[in-house]
């Protein structure tokens, strides 16, 4: 009885509860799920994220120069999937919240951005570049024979271990 | 005279077109629970079609719910906002495609403000609320010109 009179005390002095939001700030939690934050740098095109969108909101497109990422807000059921199989973090939930538009702006892709291809340094094929993330997971410490196999086409990469190994 | 105050106030209503119930236990929190309080946009929910200004939909339409949708969306005088609540009536969301869902809710009726999350968050509805707000003001102006 007594801890009742003191939460309905402290309540009483604390004023209202009312969160301010639609007229001032709210509190977000850190690690809220909300709108996918996307950072092109850091992404390599493996399709991860779009494999395990159970929504279909990412598409990953192939075209002349590399690929394109797109995520479509309005089918994006925030469960956090493709932040978590992500091998590199370039996709992840931001706290953002304002998911609110008008209908006119349904169709609008809310992230649409390019993943650039980088040549080959022994061709001319064209190839999805690795970035430093995704080393990092697989090699104990990023040397230069590292990044320099990284930066080879598969067929150059092949060619380049039987020269090593056999001539 | 009694539109000047009718601006003020929209009454809400809801309709459930087969939703998870997610979507709507955030309705219930957003009016019910003094955090959120929606009735300080002015907003109050009704139980009747017949009243309703700003219609909240939730739920992928599926084929059971579809008749009662089109029924109900007949009952609510014009003008009126639609504002869909959740992925599910903007885009069918992780239902989309099946065989029992006769979705997106612009199929059927003009929308105007779509609110995405599964389920949204009580203030995301305040946002949606505030911007159909916002469209029925222009839209009742309209109406009361013509």
């Amino acid at each position: 009885m007594a801890q009742f009179f003191t939460i309905a005390l402290r309540n009483f002095l604390k004023g209202p509860t009312t969160d301010p939001y639609p007229f001032g700030e709210t509190y977000t939690p850190e690690n809220y799920r909300g709108i996918i934050a996307y950072s092109p740098e850091l992404c390599i095109g493996c399709g991860t994220c779009e494999y395990v969108c159970p929504s279909g909101a990412i598409k990953l497109r192939h075209h002349e120069s590399g690929m394109n990422f797109s995520y479509w807000l309005s089918t994006c059921c925030h469960c956090g999937n493709c932040g978590y199989y992500c091998p590199t973090d370039a996709v992840f939930n931001s706290n953002d919240f304002h998911t609110a538009r008008a209908q006119s702006e349904k169709y609008d892709a809310t992230i649409n951005d390019d993943i650039a291809s980088v040549q080959c340094s022994r061709c001319d094929a064209m190839i999805p570049r690795a970035v430093d993330a995704l080393l990092a997971r697989a090699y104990d410490e990023i040397t230069d024979t590292v990044r320099h196999r990284a930066s080879l086409c598969p067929d150059c990469r092949r060619l380049e271990q039987f020269e090593r190994m056999y001539l | 005279m009694l539109s000047r105050y009718a601006v003020k106030s929209p009454w809400l209503f809801r309709i459930n077109t087969g939703s998870c119930n997610g979507c709507d236990v955030e309705l219930a929190t957003t009016a019910l629970i003094p955090r959120y309080d929606v009735e300080r946009l002015g907003c109050k929910y009704t139980g009747s079609p017949k009243h309703a200004d700003i219609v909240l939909v939730t739920g992928p339409i599926t084929a059971r719910s579809e008749s009662y949708l089109i029924r109900m969306l007949d009952e609510i005088p014009e003008p009126r906002v639609v504002v869909a609540i959740g992925i599910c009536p903007i885009s069918g969301g992780v239902y989309r495609d099946s065989y029992s869902i006769r979705g997106p809710l612009d199929k059927f009726v003009e929308v105007d403000v779509n609110v995405s999350g599964c389920p949204i968050r009580p203030q995301s509805i305040l946002d949606g609320v505030a911007q159909a707000i916002g469209i029925w003001k222009e839209k009742i102006k309209i109406f009361h010109k013509a």
